[in-house]
């Protein structure tokens, strides 16, 4: 009899999209983020967890710089996507942000029709040249977030008028739309219910096999079940990462043992 | 939203209990060939044969670090619930079952391997062989109830246990003639014994197995202690009666 | 473990109170809410009694002038009649007289008998001749044929009717004398004058201190029509791009602090105030035409600036940030993530402040006093779309102060009803503003 797939641990052999060295971010006077170094694997699923106000959205928010729109965020350090610096001057945060994508905690899907809704990151990047290479991306896109088959009849009824966990489904087709190499997800399945949840999780699985996912949550749960690297973030540091499955039955760092035995908070 | 009772929404937690569950009925198949492997190197004397199953136990351990390094991560990173939890555990039991087993099967090897170099005793070996068998085919239906999750198979093999027990008792006593007729058999009848032993032993195992799958199933141990026929230590020496 | 007590003396056992049973706290602030809630409701009741007895006094104020009296003939001018008038020098005397000679006739025949001369026939309608000669000589089709006239009675006679003028206290004068009040009643009697809608009002153009009959508020209402429109033209794009700039693009520094603070500050500036600089600016220094509703859109769009920012602002500000969040997030940039999404959603609030300043903007006054619209006698309809602009005009505000500070009693009523005609106006639009709101606003 032949092998079983408890493939998850060949991600050893992939590369690093995203390596970040010596990050530091401040808002205002508060370090908030300090000596930060990872790299983040390509078609793998990377959890960040920890208490809060560990910092863990906060650098989450530095990997699209999306911590630009909040005036008071100063980021230093280096980080790199395939090799690039994303902080250099020559680089427009607009143009990154269709390189990485991201879904956010409470869904927010614009108050448009579901097709306007995915249809519009690829618009305004001026993906497509004909109406029907449109239909075709935003049929993939939904297709990508297991959500076609459901609303494939009502492509022009409002975004907002599905359930919360179809609506977070929609926010990750229209992510996915504008073909991205990595989706960040900030605690993605905290609005929703158990099964809303697990649909998005087996979702998350399937994705990772186009993209590099980054997902913050606050349920430790949720980072052993669906990720294959897991981050621990505490008081602004990296405490450890490592394997998922070393880093829930055997951590390194006493601090990692102490959170995910619930020890502290 | 429908409810799918067979497979859970994240189709890598069914993947995940069916390998751990796929390394058992491996270590299972193993540990039948071992068991009637060394029963044949009893009965023929097959020193070679001998040699195989004792080697070959290393894959059995080998096969149970796996399923607990397995279980661990299943418990850390899924915390099953229900009758996943109990999959889990049983799962554990059973490779610590069949372990044992296996360790069994490896001793009745090494003593074959010393007994063939004695004189034989007539009929030892053909009534070893038969208990042997017996074990291998209790071991094998609680393999296969395990499988098919089937109650009345588990349940069937527990009392089957009561067979191999009284033919633990038979061959003790036939034992027992042997080496007081001549004490220059006693080297030999007591390895026979210790065999004897071991194989009884395994039918326990097997048996241990089937009540994990009751366990499973049922989600309760089986009310009514096993049938035991063991009374020897209450017996007094001598007593042919039952 | 033994459970002994910490005090010798028994428990006093814990009363248990029936939930069914008041309690005197619970009765006393059972009193108090209902005495709040009467104290609540007695003040709503006054200030419905105040509404209601505005309401009624504007009503009857100004609903007579929505009526006059007026003489129904009709009239029959031959060509012959006409070429020989035309031939003749005075020639509206000559109308006048085939018109009295009708009126003769229409009289006996219809019984009344009160003797009547030409003089008397000029005090109770007017100069009847000049009217009836535009007639013809406008539509001169309708020679020969009978033509129904509506002739307004003067004023004064109008004035009699509507409680103004009574026999006891009148005086003989030129304009009036109690003979012809035996004439105006006999005609009232026969049928001949009777009430009619006085469309002059709603049409006509303000007239002289001299005849408060012919006043209409037409002109003003077109007047203060051009004015909205420079209003709106220019507050809502300044007005919103300067509240999108500082909502969503201005640094957070102590000058963009400065600068929201003077706008809520100018939004309490008195209206006066606007005035004079419009005077000071836009007359005095750039030479535009004094009166014109270009002008007093200028001064009216600096008063409703600083509401339209506001409410901009507001309306900006209930937008989520989770849809801003969501478009940079999809990769828009600032400007795009601003026009693709936020506006779109703050609009219904943004239309509706619009609404509600021009809605202020139309009944202000004092503005319009130092720039001239107030006191100038609008008497004509501006000529084309620009002379709408730069024509001198009134505004209804004005149109109605004017009249209101007139010595002429009749103005009165004219002054009252103007009111009603600019109530009018605001509650509509009041009204527009709360569909357009129900019908946009998105939930989100």
């Amino acid at each position: 009899m032949d092998d079983m797939r408890l493939t998850e641990r060949t991600v050893e052999t992939n590369d690093s999209k995203i390596t970040a060295r010596k990050v530091q971010v401040y808002y205002g006077d508060t370090h908030a983020i300090i000596d930060v170094d990872v790299d983040i694997l390509d078609k793998a699923v990377t959890a960040f967890i920890g208490p809060s106000g560990c910092g863990k959205s906060t650098f989450l928010r530095c990997l699209n710089r999306m911590n630009d729109t909040i005036s008071v965020a100063r980021v230093e350090g280096e980080i790199k996507i395939d090799d690039e610096d994303i902080y250099d001057p020559k680089v427009d945060p607009v143009q990154l942000r269709a390189k990485v994508g991201m879904v956010f905690q409470k869904p927010n899907p614009f108050p448009k029709s579901i097709y306007d809704n995915v249809s519009y990151g690829p618009k305004i990047h001026g993906m497509t040249r004909s109406k029907a290479e449109l239909d075709e991306i935003v049929e993939k896109s939904l297709r990508r977030a297991a959500l076609w088959d459901e609303v494939k009849d009502r492509l022009n009824e409002p975004g907002t008028g599905l359930s919360g966990g179809q609506q977070q489904r929609l926010c990750i087709a229209r992510a996915v739309a504008t073909e991205p190499e990595v989706l960040l997800m900030d605690e993605p399945c905290s609005a929703l219910d158990p099964i809303a949840t697990a649909q998005v999780e087996e979702l998350i699985d399937e994705l990772r096999s186009n993209f590099s996912v980054v997902i913050v949550t606050h349920s430790m749960q949720q980072a052993a079940r669906v990720s294959q690297r897991t981050a621990f973030f505490h008081l602004g540091y990296l405490v450890e990462y490592g394997e998922t499955g070393k880093i829930f039955t055997n951590p390194e760092d006493p601090r990692t043992e102490s959170y995910i035995t619930g020890r502290i908070g | 939203m429908t409810l799918n009772t067979e497979q859970h929404i994240q189709s890598v937690y069914d993947r995940d209990l069916e390998a751990v569950q796929a390394l058992v009925v491996k270590m299972g198949g193993l540990v039948e060939t071992a068991i009637l492997e060394a029963a044949e190197a009893l009965e023929a004397r097959d020193e070679e044969l001998a040699e195989a199953v004792r080697e070959r136990d290393r894959a059995i351990d080998a096969l149970e670090e796996r399923v607990n390094e397995e279980t661990a991560r299943l418990i850390a990173l899924r915390a099953p619930t229900a009758s996943d939890l109990r999959t889990v555990l049983t799962v554990m039991k059973i490779a610590a079952s069949l372990e044992r087993t296996g360790d069994y099967a490896k001793n009745m090897a090494k003593r074959s391997h010393v007994l063939a170099q004695m004189p034989q005793i007539n009929g030892a070996g053909g009534a070893l062989r038969r208990m042997a068998k017996t074990v291998e085919a209790m071991l094998k239906d609680a393999l296969d109830a395990y499988i098919q999750r089937d109650l009345e198979l588990a349940h069937d093999v527990r009392h089957r246990d009561l067979d191999v027990d009284q033919m633990y008792n038979a061959l003790f006593r036939e034992f027992l003639t042997y080496m007081m007729e001549d004490p220059r058999n006693i080297t030999a009848c007591m390895h026979l014994h210790f065999i004897a032993k071991n194989i009884e032993r395994m039918g326990d195992h097997a048996t241990t197995i089937a009540e994990q799958v009751i366990y499973l199933v049922t989600g309760e141990l089986p009310e009514e202690s096993r049938p035991k026929h063991d009374h020897l230590t209450a017996a007094p020496l001598g007593d042919n009666g039952d | 473990m033994t459970d002994a007590s910490l005090s010798n003396a028994p428990a006093a056992p814990r009363s248990s109170r029936s939930l069914h049973t008041v309690d005197e706290r619970t009765r006393k602030r059972n009193a108090s809410e209902k005495r709040f809630r009467a104290y609540g409701i007695t003040a709503i009741l006054i200030g419905l009694v105040f509404l209601a007895v505005l309401a009624v006094s504007i009503v009857r104020s100004g609903m007579p002038a929505f009526s006059r009296m007026v003489v129904d003939i009709e009239f029959t001018l031959t060509q012959a009649q006409f070429d020989e008038a035309e031939s003749q020098l005075m020639k509206t005397s000559a109308y006048q007289e085939f018109f009295n000679a009708a009126l003769q006739e229409r009289m006996e025949s219809a019984g009344v008998t009160v003797p009547f001369d030409a003089a008397a026939v000029e005090r109770i309608l007017g100069k009847t001749g000049g009217t009836i000669r535009e007639f013809y000589r406008a539509n001169p089709d309708r020679l020969g044929e009978p033509v129904r006239f509506e002739l307004p009675a003067a004023s004064r006679v109008d004035g009699y009717y509507k409680g103004r003028l009574s026999r006891d206290t009148m005086v003989d004068s030129r304009f009036l004398m109690t003979t012809d009040l035996d004439i105006v009643d006999a005609m009232h009697d026969a049928g001949i004058l009777k009430r009619g809608f006085n469309w002059t009002f709603i049409q006509g153009t303000d007239s002289g201190v001299d005849n408060p009959g012919g006043a209409g508020i037409g002109a003003s209402v077109i007047g203060s029509f051009f004015m909205m429109i420079v209003v709106l033209v220019l507050s809502l794009p300044i007005g919103v791009a300067a509240s999108i700039y500082l909502e969503e693009f201005a640094p957070q520094n102590r000058f963009t602090d400065l600068i929201e603070v003077n706008i809520s500050n100018l939004a309490a500036v008195p209206s006066i105030v606007f005035g004079i600089l419009g005077l000071a600016v836009f007359i005095q220094f750039m030479h535009l035409p004094q009166s014109a509703p270009l002008v007093g859109g200028l001064v009216l769009t600096l008063m409703t600036l600083p509401t339209i920012i506001i409410a901009t602002r507001a309306s900006l500000k209930a937008v989520p940030p989770s849809i801003r969040d969501a478009a940079l997030g999809v990769g828009a940039s600032r400007m795009q993530a601003v026009f693709h999404h936020v506006l779109p959603l703050a609009m219904p609030g943004i239309l509706t402040g619009t609404i509600i300043g021009l809605a202020q903007a139309l009944g202000e006054t004092a503005p319009l006093l130092l720039i001239g619209m107030v006191g100038y006698v609008a008497r004509e309809y501006p000529d084309g779309l620009i002379a709408g602009f730069t024509e001198a005009n009134s505004a209804m505000p004005a149109q109605i102060y004017t009249w209101a500070a007139r010595a002429d009693v009749a103005f009165y009523e004219k002054a009252w009803g103007g009111i009603i005609i600019l109530l009018m106006f605001l509650l509509t639009m009041n009204i527009l503003a709360i569909i357009l709101r129900r019908r946009y606003e998105r939930r989100w």
